[in-house]
């Protein structure tokens, strides 16, 4: 059964600053969003409110198929959410690329193997053993790419991957994304630039003013 | 004078390699007595520490001092309070715990206790909120996440670790107090050292506070070397 996520009567407030109000949001896999708006309208805190990360102060976020007990109530385990400058473990990259496998109870033989297909698929086999702190910002989201894509999941929630990357790096970046789109993960990206990732997403969504404005075209953005 | 130091010096290194049976069960006594108040005291004030940099709850600054002025209560403080709650007239002078070891534990937890609580605080208040955002979003539930956490922080935490138990083995007042100084019992390197001292009998004072020396020294070095692989990046 495919993994849908639906958002009712959101909102999100910081003392007694409303940062955002949504009616609606569905997102099911296959889709990929743009989201796109001005820094400090609420991007991050409503990709990590929709991840489980973070508290609405009204509303509700729901994901079926129903996750497994062992998690909380918020979070699903098919749902995972990247930070704009991915946090890396201290230890190896395979140690890091290890880590969610680990969790939900791999075998060392299945963890071994899905790490080492996770590194050829994010190209990081040369720096398998290296101290992952030692990596350049492009590697680290590589890794982040990779840690998450281990995993399968069924959503990604992106915040700014590109942001502080070199052309080659985000182009690497996009790869990635594109493969996991074709694996059917639903990605919503956040941005408030045009980038290779976010020209791989089909809908367009603009966070302004506190509302959430679905399929808007931004001329200026993708001019 | 200074021939005199160093016979002392050279009768307490023959006490020490001689194996002497008194001198060593003092050591004993000590390690014993404080390792299991680290042992008993870590773990609880590491999650305190944590529970305290990651939760915002009313009264948190408040409580945050309280534990940086614990820190700072004198040892004979703690032993006098501790002395007066397990003496027989006091509230918990039925279980018969004092000049105990049972009792020095006590106190010496009560001594680690804060400052393991401080020290792991400003450990966990170091790591960014987004390991645990990262542990979270990975499929860790909040027992592994805390665990996660703590393995960041653990160069952190192992300091807190070595400092909370140089306070301990070498603290005298509460020990003293509570424990009575008890030979073959409740004697321990710091109480030994004051009543020899007190007596002019400095050969045993001098071995035992080689011991501690030399246990200060081999922690740090372990935490050092430990310490050297986690660069700043």
């Amino acid at each position: 059964m495919n993994l849908e996520l639906n958002a009712t009567n959101l909102i999100k407030r910081f003392g007694a600053r409303q940062l955002f109000s949504i009616d609606t949001l569905n997102l099911k896999e296959g889709d990929s969003i743009h989201l796109n708006g001005d820094n400090g309208v609420g991007k991050t805190t409503l990709m990590k409110v929709l991840a489980g990360l973070d508290k609405p102060c009204e509303g509700q976020v729901s994901v079926t198929p129903a996750k497994r007990k062992l998690w909380s109530s918020n979070l699903h385990p098919r749902v995972i959410y990247l930070h704009q400058s991915p946090y890396i473990f201290s230890g190896t990259v395979r140690e890091n690329l290890a880590y969610g496998l680990k969790l939900r109870g791999s075998s060392r033989q299945q963890t071994n193997d899905a790490v080492d297909k996770a590194l050829s698929w994010s190209r990081l086999e040369p720096l398998a053993h290296q101290q992952a702190y030692s990596l350049s910002g492009g590697e680290k989201q590589r890794l982040a790419l990779a840690r998450a894509w281990v995993l399968n999941p069924g959503l990604l929630f992106l915040d700014e991957p590109t942001a502080n990357l070199d052309k080659k790096s985000v182009q690497n970046v996009a790869e990635l994304v594109a493969d996991l789109q074709n694996c059917g993960t639903a990605i919503m990206v956040s941005s408030h630039q045009s980038n290779p990732v976010t020209e791989l997403c089909k809908q367009n969504m603009l966070l302004t003013g506190g509302q959430l404005k679905k399929n808007v075209v931004n001329e200026a953005l993708y001019a | 004078m200074q021939d005199n130091l160093f016979e002392t010096t050279a009768l307490a290194l023959q006490l020490l390699f001689s194996f002497d049976p008194d001198l060593w069960d003092i050591i004993g006594v000590s390690f014993r007595v404080s390792l299991t108040a680290i042992a008993i005291a870590t773990l609880p004030a590491a999650l305190v520490g944590f529970l305290l940099a990651m939760l915002d709850f009313k009264g948190r600054t408040a409580v945050i001092a309280i534990f940086n002025a614990l820190m700072a209560a004198p040892t004979v403080v703690v032993g006098l309070t501790l002395y007066l709650l397990l003496s027989r007239s006091g509230p918990f002078g039925d279980f018969h715990l004092l000049f105990t070891q049972p009792a020095m534990v006590i106190g010496q937890v009560a001594l680690a206790f804060p400052l393991l609580v401080c020290m792991s605080h400003s450990a966990f208040q170091a790591i960014d909120k987004r390991a645990w955002e990262t542990a979270r979003t990975l499929g860790a539930n909040c027992c592994m996440a805390v665990i996660t956490i703590m393995r960041e922080a653990r160069f952190a935490l192992l300091a807190a670790v070595v400092a909370a138990f140089g306070r301990i083995i070498s603290e005298v007042g509460c020990s003293m107090m509570i424990g009575g100084n008890i030979m073959g019992y409740t004697r321990n390197i710091p109480t030994a050292i004051a009543l020899e001292t007190s007596k002019g009998m400095f050969a045993q004072g001098i071995a035992l506070g080689l011991v501690l020396l030399l246990l200060a020294l081999l922690l740090n070095v372990t935490l050092v070397s430990v310490r050297g692989k986690g660069r700043l990046v």
